[in-house]
């Protein structure tokens, strides 16, 4: 496979190699494969496998992704707002389950159905209903909080109405169909016959984008809301699949395309959306430490992609902690993030006119859980043998009916 | 140095009057996302670069606070921001 070098015009701090890893798939499907190349604490190029094909802009391609998103932005340090209290929020005695996807797919529990989609049944299907019934008890322990079932498909509009396109265009997944006219119909069945498989002019037959696939749950709440007055404080909770487009940054059950997510949407005053927020998290961790898992809390940020400013943004929220991770272990040195605890001031509010009785935006916060990874997680530091579970998961897996 | 960050936050507040130990985001006057803009005019006005344990919004919700952190960080001797700085 060609290699090719990208020499960085001004090296960047080491400190930014998680954000420019996390953007690279994104910058070309071309790209295969990547290394960075680092020295006396600085990155001064990146080498990129690629295809045979490789456009040869593709260096521009990555320097102008640098220029963007990575050279502005600052070095934060780790903040951790909670360490669990098995192995005191470090691995280093986590046994070692192997790769365990790959454990999970010989035992047949598991199966890779696309990419970033994956298949499982049981021990996994019960620890996943366990663990959402548990989290969804403390939302709806909470006052006045709903629980909602949602369709899976989303108008497009509600994520334009957010801008949502501006910040993650990489993760977007729209839904189309045949546009329903007699005359396209004909002429897609003629092309069908005439090549004997989709033809690659599909999408010219294709014209509606009404619909995308939701990244996440809260923005079916909003759109559920919008242009309503809120009288008192709100919670609202969902589970659903989510769809983000993860490049080749799928991985096994750690970071699917296609996954479900345990949602918790806070609606109201900022103080009760702070302290809300604050309480599931709260609530979160000791859940964690009750699962005997190990991992830690901390602040993050989204991963906006090439938008008008992507440093400004990431500064505002690591600086306004408006984001915290739940990260799990899922080797001795690896951790996934499980769930993430967000405050968007009144973003939402405004972008969809939800209002208290005197007009002003509400403000709304939200917690989001990927179940897969929660279970996945379990699984890495547990291992598929129920009788060395924790007491509690196994009695409380086996109380829900699996 | 108060002086400096006084005329520009006088650009970005609408005329409000402010006190220097008067906390800007708690009291609305100032959208989180202006962060980012403050912390560029601090690094350019005093020629210091933000880094580290610094990056905290303790540093940036008042007047005072801000002189604080860029006397601190100039008498610091921290030089000019690096090539990689947000300049």
């Amino acid at each position: 496979m060609p290699i090719v070098t990208v020499a960085l015009s001004k090296p960047l701090p080491s400190g930014l190699a998680p954000e420019l890893r996390s953007r690279l798939f994104f910058v070309s499907p071309q790209i295969l494969d990547f290394s960075l190349v680092e020295a006396a604490g600085r990155i001064e190029a990146v080498i990129l496998t690629t295809a045979d094909d490789a456009a040869p802009d593709l260096a521009d391609k990555v320097r102008r992704v640098v220029a963007a998103d990575i050279a502005r932005q600052k070095v934060f340090k780790s903040k951790v707002v909670w360490r669990s209290e098995a192995g005191g929020g470090s691995a280093d005695t986590l046994s070692s389950q192997g790769d365990l996807f790959e454990s999970l797919v010989s035992a047949g529990v598991a199966y890779e159905a696309g990419e970033g989609q994956v298949g499982f049944g049981e021990p996994l299907i019960g620890l996943m209903h366990y663990f959402d019934r548990r989290i969804t008890q403390i939302a709806l322990a909470m006052p006045n909080a709903q629980e909602f079932q949602y369709p899976t498909l989303l108008p497009t509009s509600v994520l334009d109405a957010f801008g949502y396109f501006g910040s993650f265009p990489h993760f977007a997944m729209f839904v189309t169909r045949l546009h329903n006219d007699i005359d396209v119909y004909e002429s897609f069945r003629a092309d069908y016959a005439e090549h004997g498989r989709i033809p690659e002019t599909l999408f010219s037959h294709c014209g509606n984008h009404d619909y995308c696939l939701p990244p996440t749950m809260c923005y079916h709440t909003y759109h559920q809301l919008r242009d309503t007055t809120l009288p008192a404080d709100r919670v609202v909770t969902a589970k659903g699949k989510s769809f983000r487009f993860e490049a080749k940054y799928y991985r096994g059950m750690e970071r699917l395309w296609d996954f479900t997510i345990r949602e918790i949407v806070f609606l109201g005053s900022r103080e009760s959306v702070v302290e809300r927020r604050d309480a599931f998290m709260r609530s979160t961790f000791a859940l964690m430490d009750e699962f005997g898992l190990c991992g830690f809390g901390e602040v993050a940020n989204d991963p906006f992609f090439v938008t008008q400013d992507t440093a400004g943004k990431i500064l505002n929220q690591r600086m306004m902690e408006l984001k915290y991770e739940l990260r799990l272990f899922v080797d001795s040195a690896r951790t996934i993030a499980a769930g993430s605890f967000n405050f968007h001031e009144n973003f939402f509010g405004e972008s969809f006119r939800i209002r208290h009785p005197d007009e002003a935006a509400i403000t709304t916060g939200c917690v989001g859980i990927g179940l897969e990874r929660l279970v996945y997680a379990f699984l890495c530091q547990y291992g598929l043998d129920k009788s060395k579970w924790p007491d509690s998961v196994r009695t409380g897996v086996a109380a829900n009916g699996f | 140095m108060k002086d400096p960050i006084r005329s520009f936050l006088a650009q970005h507040i609408k005329g409000r009057t402010i006190q220097d130990d008067d906390d800007i985001f708690a009291l609305g006057l100032v959208s989180s996302l202006f962060t980012m803009q403050l912390v560029l005019f601090l690094e350019q006005e005093f020629d210091f670069e933000v880094s580290g344990d610094d990056l905290d919004i303790a540093n940036f919700r008042t007047v005072n606070a801000m002189a604080a952190l860029a006397e601190r960080s100039v008498s610091a001797g921290q030089g000019p921001a690096e090539e990689f700085s947000s300049r």
